[in-house]
C-alpha cells in the first residue's frame, strides 16, 4: 500500500513537471523572441502607422545591438539576457487601416507565427476590435499610443497601455485653462466651443471635454462634430464665428485642420485661445509646415511629455539618433516617443519574465514597477492598474513664434521651460506679417 | 440672412472646386460610359505632381499644371491601351474591379515611394493669397477660391467647345452612342476611347494641381473627392458638361447651407439625399438625356 502511494505520488510529480515543462518554455529553449505588430501602414491612418513602424524598428535595433551607454531597458548588450541572449524579431503587418483585416492578421500572428506578445494597432477603434481576440487566445497585447479610456475599462486581463489615456490628457488641458488665471493668465475666458471629428478617438475626447469644461468654469456655447475627410468646413467656421467662443477645443486630423485653417483665414476669424488634443497637433509634418506660415503659433495642446525639456535627456538623444536611421531623418515626435517607451517596456517584461509563456508574461507585466530614469519620456514611471499605466502623465504645450512646442503646464515643468505663453491667439494678419521660423 | 447668403456664396466657391474634380469624370464616365474608380487617384497624382514640382523645382502649381496635364494625358492613354481596352469587352463588373485594382496599385505605389506623410504646397501664388478677400455687402469672397473658380470655368468652357463644337467632339459622341456606326463613317473607336481617357486623366490631374493649394497632399486624399465626383456627374446628367457644372454648384451649396442650420453629420446625407430625390423625379439627371 505504502509503495503504491509512493509510486502514485512519483507519477503525479512526474506528470505535473512534464505539464509545467510544456507550459513554461525554459529560457534556454527560446531561440528568438517574436513580437507581432499589426499597424495601419496604408489607408487612412498610414501617417500614424509609419511612425509606429519606425519606432518598432528602433526598438528591434536597440535590443539586437549593443548600446553600452544607452540607459533604457535592454540598451546595453545584445538580445535578451534573461533568455540566454535570444534576439528579438519584430513581425510587422499592414492592416490597411481596416479593422476586419487587423483581426485576421492578429489571428494569423497567433496561430501561424506563434508570436509571444502583440503590439498594435495604434488606433483605439481597431484596437478595441482586437482585444476580444487576444483575450480568448490568452496572449498579451499592448497599445501605447491608443488613448481611448474605454480600452482599459472593460476588464480585459491581457491588455496593457503604457501611455496616458484621453481622460488624463484632456484633463491636463482643462487643468491648465482652469489654473491659468491664477498664474498670470487672462481672467476673462468664459466660453468654449467643441470642434471634433466623428471617429471613436475624437468622440472620446469630446465626451471628456463635455464633462470637464463646466467644471473648469467654461460654458459650452457650441458643440460641433464634423465628418472625417471633410472637403470644406466653411459653414462650420461660420457657426463658430457666430457663437464667438473664447476658447476653441479642436480635435481634428491634419487634413481637416488644414481645411479649417483655410476657411477660418478666409472668414478672418480666430478665437482668443485654440486648445487641441492630439490630431494635427501631434503630427510632425503638420507642425513643420506651419513653420512657413506661423500657422500654429499660439496653438496649445496636450502632450504626453514635455517635448522641449525631454530633448535634454541623454537617452532621448541617443534613441533619437537610432530612430532617425529609419525615419529618413525625422526626429521622434511624441507619438513615436510613446510607442518606443511602450515597446521598451514590453521587451523589459519578457526579459524579466525569463520566459515567453503567456501566463508568466501576464504576471510579470502586472508586477511592473519601473522608475522614470529608464524612460525616454517624462512619465512618472510605469505601474499598472487594470492594464492602465497610472504613472503616465500629460503635459500642456504651446507652439511659440519659433514654431516649436514649449511646456506651459504643469507649472513646475513650465517654470523649467521658462516660456511666456502667447496670448491672445495672434490674428491672421499678425501671423502673415511676423517672420516665419522656416523662411 | 447674411449667414445664409454667406453660406450660399461659400457653397458656390466650393462647388467650382468640385466641378474641377468632376470634369475629367464627365468624359470618361459621363460621355464614354466607362467606369473609373481610380479617378480620385488620378487627382491624387496631380496633387503629388504639383507638390513635387513646387518642393523640388520651385515651380508654382499654376505653371506646374501644364507638364502635369501633359504627363497625365499620356498616363490616361496608357491606362486605356494596357488595361481598359481589354476589360472593356467584358462585363461592367470587370471594369469596376480593374479600376479598383488600379486604385490600390496607385495609392500603395505612392505610399511606397513617398510615404503617407501629409505634405503641403507652400509659397505658391494661391497660398500667398490665402488671406486675401473681397467684401461685398458684408459678404466675404476668398480671392484664391475665386481664381480657382475662374480656372474651372475656363476648363469647362474649353471642354464644352471641344465636345460640342468640333469634329473631334462629334466623333467622340458618336463613338459613345454607337461604336459600329462610328466605324462605318471612318472613326477609329479605340483611338477615341484612348483620347477620352487621356483627356479625363489630364483634366482631373490639372484639378489636382489647383487643389494642392487648398488641401493637404497625401496618398488617400482622392477618395473623399471621388465619391462627390460620381454624385455630381450622375446628378448633372450623363454626358452633359453644363449639367456637371451646375450639379457641382448645387452640391456645394447644399453642403454649405445644411451645416448652417443642422449638425454637420447631415452634410453628406443631404447631398446624397438630393441625388436620390432627383433620381426619383428625373432619373436621367438634371440635364441628361435617355
Amino acid at each position: 500500500m505504502r509503495n503504491g502511494l509512493i509510486a502514485l505520488t512519483a507519477l503525479a510529480v512526474l506528470l505535473t513537471s512534464t505539464l509545467v515543462g510544456q507550459r513554461v518554455a525554459p529560457a534556454a529553449n527560446v531561440t528568438e523572441v517574436l513580437i507581432g505588430s499589426v499597424l495601419p501602414l496604408t489607408g487612412n491612418f498610414a501617417a500614424l502607422g509609419q511612425q509606429y513602424q519606425w519606432a518598432a524598428q528602433t526598438v528591434e535595433d536597440i535590443v539586437n545591438n549593443d548600446y553600452p551607454d544607452l540607459q533604457v531597458p535592454l540598451g546595453p548588450g545584445k538580445g535578451f539576457p534573461g533568455l540566454g541572449g535570444a534576439p528579438m524579431k519584430m513581425i510587422i503587418r499592414d492592416d490597411q487601416s481596416r479593422g476586419d483585416l487587423a483581426r485576421t492578421i492578429v489571428e494569423q500572428l497567433i496561430s501561424v507565427n506563434k508570436v509571444h506578445f502583440i503590439n498594435g494597432e495604434g488606433t483605439s477603434g481597431t484596437t478595441s476590435l482586437l482585444q476580444p481576440v487576444l483575450e480568448s487566445a490568452g496572449i498579451p497585447m499592448a497599445c501605447h499610443a491608443c488613448a481611448s479610456p474605454t480600452l482599459t475599462e472593460k476588464g480585459f486581463k491581457w491588455f496593457w497601455r503604457t501611455g496616458p489615456n484621453d481622460k488624463t490628457m484632456v484633463a491636463s488641458v482643462f487643468s491648465f485653462l482652469k489654473e491659468w488665471r491664477e498664474h498670470g493668465g487672462p481672467g476673462d475666458l468664459k466660453t468654449i466651443a467643441l470642434f471634433t471629428c466623428d471617429n471613436l478617438f475624437c468622440q472620446d475626447n469630446r465626451k471628456v471635454a463635455t464633462d470637464l469644461a463646466p467644471k473648469a468654469g467654461y460654458q459650452i456655447v457650441l458643440d460641433l462634430t464634423t465628418k472625417t475627410g471633410a472637403t470644406t468646413l466653411a459653414s462650420e467656421v461660420q457657426r463658430l464665428q457666430a457663437a464667438n467662443p473664447d476658447v476653441l477645443f479642436s480635435v481634428q486630423y491634419p487634413a481637416e485642420t488644414v481645411v479649417f485653417e483655410n476657411d477660418a483665414k478666409r472668414a478672418g476669424w480666430l478665437p482668443k485661445v485654440i486648445a487641441t488634443s492630439n490630431g494635427a497637433y501631434s503630427d510632425e509634418t503638420w507642425l513643420q509646415a506651419q513653420k512657413k506660415t506661423n500657422g500654429a503659433a499660439g496653438w496649445l495642446g496636450r502632450d504626453p511629455t514635455a517635448i522641449d525639456l525631454v530633448h535634454q535627456r541623454p537617452s532621448w538623444q541617443k534613441v533619437n539618433q537610432i530612430y532617425k536611421k529609419y525615419s529618413h531623418g525625422l526626429n521622434m515626435g511624441e507619438l513615436a516617443m510613446r510607442e518606443i517607451t511602450g515597446l521598451l517596456w514590453m521587451v523589459d517584461v519578457i526579459n524579466r519574465a525569463k520566459s515567453v509563456d503567456p501566463a508568466v508574461l501576464q504576471k510579470t507585466a502586472n508586477e511592473t514597477n519601473m522608475g522614470p530614469e529608464q524612460l525616454i519620456i517624462d512619465y512618472k514611471g510605469i505601474r499598472f492598474e487594470n492594464g492602465q499605466n497610472v504613472l503616465a502623465t500629460g503635459v500642456v504645450t504651446q507652439v511659440g513664434w519659433d514654431g516649436e512646442k514649449h511646456t506651459v503646464w504643469p507649472w513646475d515643468l513650465a517654470a523649467k521651460a521658462n516660456f511666456k505663453p502667447v496670448f491672445p491667439n495672434p490674428s491672421w494678419q499678425e501671423r502673415d506679417s511676423k517672420p516665419k521660423p522656416a523662411s | 440672412m447674411t449667414l445664409l447668403v454667406q453660406a450660399v456664396v461659400n457653397g458656390l466657391q466650393m462647388g467650382f472646386l468640385y466641378a474641377l474634380v468632376a470634369v475629367g469624370l464627365t468624359i470618361i464616365w459621363g460621355l464614354m460610359e466607362m467606369i473609373n474608380f481610380a479617378h480620385g487617384e488620378f487627382l491624387m497624382l496631380g496633387m503629388f505632381g504639383a507638390w513635387w514640382l513646387s518642393a523640388t523645382l520651385g515651380l508654382d502649381p499654376l505653371l506646374g499644371m501644364v507638364p502635369i496635364g501633359l504627363a497625365m494625358y499620356g498616363f490616361g492613354v496608357l491606362v486605356y491601351r494596357q488595361l481598359m481596352r481589354r476589360v472593356q469587352r467584358g462585363d461592367p463588373f470587370t471594369q469596376i474591379f480593374a479600376t479598383i485594382g488600379l486604385l490600390f496599385l496607385l495609392q500603395n505605389g505612392v505610399v511606397a515611394g513617398f510615404t503617407s506623410d501629409y505634405r503641403f504646397v507652400q509659397d505658391s501664388v494661391l497660398t500667398r493669397l490665402s488671406g486675401a478677400k473681397l467684401q461685398v455687402a458684408g459678404i466675404t469672397l476668398g480671392v484664391p477660391l475665386m481664381l480657382a473658380a475662374a480656372l474651372a470655368l475656363v476648363l469647362f468652357m474649353a471642354l464644352y467647345l471641344l465636345i460640342d463644337r468640333t469634329e473631334f467632339g462629334v466623333a467622340l459622341q458618336a463613338t459613345s452612342e454607337d461604336r459600329e456606326a462610328a466605324m462605318l463613317v471612318g472613326i477609329a473607336p479605340q483611338r477615341m476611347f484612348a483620347v477620352a481617357w487621356g483627356l479625363g486623366a489630364a483634366l482631373v490631374a490639372v484639378a489636382g494641381a489647383i487643389l494642392a493649394n487648398f488641401f493637404a497632399v497625401y496618398p488617400q486624399v482622392g477618395l473623399q473627392f471621388t465619391v462627390l465626383a460620381y454624385a455630381i456627374v450622375a446628378l448633372g446628367g450623363f454626358g452633359s458638361i453644363l449639367g456637371t457644372l451646375l450639379a457641382a454648384l448645387l452640391i456645394g451649396v447644399v453642403q454649405s447651407v445644411t451645416v448652417v442650420y443642422l449638425p454637420p453629420a447631415f452634410k453628406d446625407a443631404f447631398v446624397f439625399g438630393s441625388y436620390v430625390l432627383i433620381g426619383l423625379l428625373r432619373p436621367q439627371g438634371l440635364f441628361g438625356r435617355f
